[in-house]
């Protein structure tokens, strides 16, 4: 464990006189690099460090947070909290910091990605820049890396230390009148390939060339790894346990129904080695593997502490997602439906109606038609509203899943159905 | 001020162009009450120095938390070598910084009652008797409170020799009440966002009697019908409303930075590019959109911006025409100007400033009109008041807005309650459809405190402010 962490958890215990507290710490150190229209516009890089500490007398709390480890800011950092705690009210959901808990072992620290230099990443962008000039185009991006300290210590006895890297490069090419980009972001720098990238930005571009004009409809789509990534974030926080039992989310009453479409599973796990996965959750809870939608039945739905304890079950959190897919390619998917949508990435999603479980939101960087089993043409950017529940009850097929980010593995999906019902000019 | 000196003497030894430090401490202190449960209460202060520095057409910026003259100059040199890397992509196309003076100033935000001074005891059970209210009335779940209390104070010295205190503060109230009523469930807020005064404002709310006004007309919302299929409609939007609706359509497209592409991989670009200054027509005649970052009770009202730019006031649309942008000093120089707008911020000390939307608003209509005499002029149409579901194209073309509650308008009369009411338009066709604003009694600022943009992402404020105006002929619907 990190020396600093050490010591802040030490001065906490001999000094917080509250009856009760929780201590979280995060140190991190960021190199980002921005680039835009070929060259770079902003390059920041620096340490960050939080300190949080919520404290507890009976059931009256408080809490603080600074960014400094010296004795003066952490006595502030106590005084302030026992401050706020003693003149608060008491919060009748008031749960007890967590004790000792086994905690799972992970590895979310990658040491390539920890010691990338600086240098390294000014290369990659500047070959990134050089390869667009090739093309008559303009990209823009960020290449980033992260290395975080997280440390968590309660009165109740629980100490937890993790380590987590990530690295990023994200292009987005525009050229005429076409947009594309590719992302690649994952805990680990040696699965990245930028000659790879490279190659795939320059084939979505050239796919995207002849643009059609298209209108909306309800149609077939390939949703990519990228697009389901964004929709499922928005679903997910939704499927929380309380919402639902208290009426205000589309789950209501749905735990143990098959309330997703019977091709669809979605999993939190600690086995899959290119996933990140946080030893504990926001509470203190040991992550565990957790199946939350099992061939479309609502098997759990995230819940906190309080919660699990009103409803006599276990406290659970979201900490990656992985669904699992069938290996279908694009262009097996491609055949199986008479004409459809490619769709490399959603934007903008935000709700439409809560209790549906309604979305709306704009595709972005290439909507490819296909017909007859080939792709024809690439078409204008289109608005969707649709309840991605519902769209998973109509999975027709499912690919290999891919890493989408530190987090998150899925396969290509297609849907069918999806509904359109906007479109713009590009 | 003696970092000040030191990081700005050692930026000149190192051979910067150009360089700032700017020293900021922010100080939040939150309380978010949930069915009368305390779920945070909090005081959070974030305490360092960025610093910038910039050579040879680019920029390096590093930050810190440690406060010694050695960590200072050890941030001033990492800037220094960033700089120095960044320049090596930087080769074909070089950065440049539009001219600008240098200031000694300072700007404190007026304040009657400081927040921090009010008694934790006052502020909760203020909370706490808003919260009763709406959980007393039968059908109402969930009731929620969320206050905030923010103060930035900043030192910000520069290589042009400025010295500036800006101390800046906002608080912002919001609660809102969610009803179930027949396997539905819908919400209605109070929210104004933010506002750069004291706890004078929210002693002036009278927040029991919203509190009340709220969980009622969530009720009637949950009860209310959908609107049904869309077809062409007049619309009625209020002034919080058209907060969010200018944000989206205004306020970002005319960000210079997203003009010249710089956001091309993230937050998007905008279709309101250069060679339409002057000559596109963005609205109707009666349209005028103000950049003002000199407004009072602004929440980007802070004396100067991140780059030492002084807070100014333009037109951004001018009778219908597109006019000008907000600017920073290494964006106006792209398409020529001879200034910056003064719009460069940043979030934190840990970030580096970009281009944001100014305080932005919309003036108010010329001849007298009050809401009611609009709406009684209103033969068939829908009011919306309030903020709900907003989405827009990266283009800042195509978008989609709800609302928190609405009303159908027939014969010029609210007829009845509805419930999961959107509208979809594009620039230019929804600002052009615009053909009456009431005037200036009615005018109300709306302060957004939560505006994401950039990478890494950074979280801004801006004021926007409306009175009550109409559109023609705006497709309006349900969801499908």
């Amino acid at each position: 464990m990190n020396p600093l962490f050490e010591k802040i958890a030490q001065f906490v215990k001999n000094n917080c006189q509250a009856d009760d507290y929780t201590l979280n710490i995060d140190l991190g150190d960021s190199h980002e690099t921005r680039f835009a229209q070929n060259a770079i516009t902003q390059h920041i890089a620096g340490p960050s460090l939080n300190i949080s500490l919520e404290v507890a007398f009976g059931q009256q709390t408080g809490s603080c947070r600074v960014n400094q480890g010296d004795e003066e800011t952490l006595k502030h950092l106590i005084r302030t909290a026992e401050g706020i705690a003693r003149y608060n009210r008491p919060d009748p959901e008031y749960m007890p910091s967590i004790g000792l808990q086994e905690l799972p072992k992970v590895n979310n620290c990658d040491p390539e990605t920890r010691d990338l230099a600086p240098e390294k990443m000014v290369e990659i962008v500047g070959k990134s820049i050089d390869q667009a000039k090739t093309w008559g185009a303009m990209v823009s991006g960020m290449t980033e890396k992260h290395l975080w300290e997280m440390g968590l210590f309660t009165k109740n006895g629980f100490a937890g230390y993790d380590t987590n890297t990530t690295f990023g490069h994200s292009m987005t090419l525009k050229k005429d009148a076409v947009e594309t980009k590719v992302s690649y972001s994952a805990k680990d720098f040696g699965g990245f390939s930028l000659e790879q990238e490279l190659q795939r930005l320059g084939s979505q571009a050239d796919s995207l060339a002849d643009l059609h004009d298209f209108d909306p409809e309800k149609i077939p789509v390939i949703l990519r790894p990228s697009a389901w990534e964004e929709l499922l974030w928005f679903m997910a926080w939704m499927m929380n346990r309380r919402q639902s039992d208290e009426g205000f989310t589309p789950y209501t009453g749905k735990l143990g129904e098959a309330f997703f479409g019977p091709k669809f599973s979605l999993r939190s796990t600690l086995k899959e080695p290119r996933l990140s996965a946080s030893p504990w959750d926001l509470e203190g809870i040991a992550c565990k593997e957790i199946s939350w939608v099992e061939n479309g039945v609502l098997k759990n739905l995230p819940t906190n502490r309080h919660w699990a304890k009103e409803k006599n079950t276990e406290p659970i959190s979201i900490y990656n997602f992985y669904i699992p897919g069938e290996g279908t390619s694009e262009e097996e998917m491609m055949a199986m439906v008479p004409r459809g949508l490619i769709i490399n990435r959603f934007w903008y999603i935000r709700t439409v109606d809560a209790k549906a479980g309604e979305f709306t939101g704009m595709t972005r960087d290439g909507v490819l038609y296909f017909e007859d089993g080939k792709i024809k043409h690439a078409v204008n950017n289109l608005r969707f509203n649709e309840i991605p529940h519902d769209a998973t009850r109509r999975i027709l097929a499912l690919g290999k899943p891919q890493l989408t980010s530190s987090i998150g593995m899925m396969p290509t999906l297609l849907i069918d159905g999806f509904n359109f019902v906007d479109k713009t000019g590009f | 001020m003696k970092y000040l000196d030191l990081a700005m003497n050692a930026a000149a030894s190192l051979g910067a162009e150009y360089a700032d430090i700017r020293v900021q401490k922010t100080t939040d202190e939150v309380i978010f009450l949930q069915n009368l449960s305390l779920k945070n209460t909090s005081n959070s202060v974030l305490y360092g120095y960025g610093v910038r520095f910039f050579k040879n057409g680019a920029w390096g910026f590093a930050h810190s938390n440690v406060f010694s003259d050695e960590a200072v100059l050890a941030t001033v040199k990492r800037a220094a070598g960033i700089a120095e890397l960044s320049a090596t992509v930087n080769r074909d196309k070089k950065l440049r910084l539009a001219p600008e003076r240098s200031y000694i100033a300072k700007y404190e935000t007026p304040v009657l009652k400081d927040p921090a001074c009010i008694p934790l005891k006052e502020k909760i059970d203020l909370m706490l008797e808003a919260n009763r209210t709406m959980l007393s009335f039968e059908g109402i779940r969930r009731a929620m409170f969320y206050l905030v209390m923010h103060r930035d104070e900043k030192l910000f010295g520069s290589t042009l020799g400025s010295r500036l205190e800006l101390n800046t503060q906002w608080i912002t109230p919001m609660m809102t009440a969610t009803a179930v009523h027949d396997g539905d469930s819908q919400s209605r807020s109070f929210n104004d966002g933010g506002r750069a005064t004291g706890w004078e404002w929210i002693e002036s709310l009278d927040l029991i009697e919203k509190a009340k006004q709220v969980a009622e007309e969530a009720l009637i919302k949950v009860k209310a019908e959908p609107l049904g299929p869309e077809q062409r409609r007049t619309l009625i939007l209020d002034p919080i409303h058209l907060g969010l609706t200018m944000h989206e359509s205004v306020g970002h497209p005319t960000e210079l930075d997203r003009v010249l592409g710089w956001e091309a991989d993230y937050a998007g670009i905008s279709f309101a590019t250069p060679e339409k200054l002057k000559n596109y027509r963005y609205g109707s005649e009666i349209v005028n959109f103000m950049g003002d970052n000199t407004l009072c009770e602004g929440l980007a009202t802070a004396g100067f911006d991140d780059d030492g730019v002084p807070g100014q006031k333009w037109f951004i649309i001018k009778d219908g025409i597109l006019n000008e942008y907000g600017s920073t000093r290494d964006t106006a120089m792209e398409i020529g100007l001879e200034s910056s707008r003064g719009c460069n911020r940043a979030t934190y000390y840990y970030d580096q400033p970009i281009n944001r939307i100014p305080n932005l608003y919309l003036l108010p209509g010329k001849e007298e009109l009050s809401p009611s005499e609009l709406i009684a002029d209103t033969e068939d149409g829908v009011y919306i008041q309030g903020q709900g579901s907003f989405s827009i194209d990266q283009h800042r073309v195509n978008f989609q807005f709800g609302g928190d509650f609405f009303w159908e308008i027939k014969n010029g009369k609210l007829h009845r309650p509805l419930k999961k009411v959107l509208y979809k338009s594009n620039n230019p066709e929804f600002w052009n459809s615009c053909d009456a604003i009431c005037d200036q009694r009615f005018w109300r600022p709306f302060g957004v405190i939560n505006c994401g943009k950039g990478q890494p992402s950074q979280t801004a404020r801006m004021t926007h402010g409306a009175s009550t105006a109409r559109f023609r002929n705006i497709r309006v619907g349900g969801s499908q």
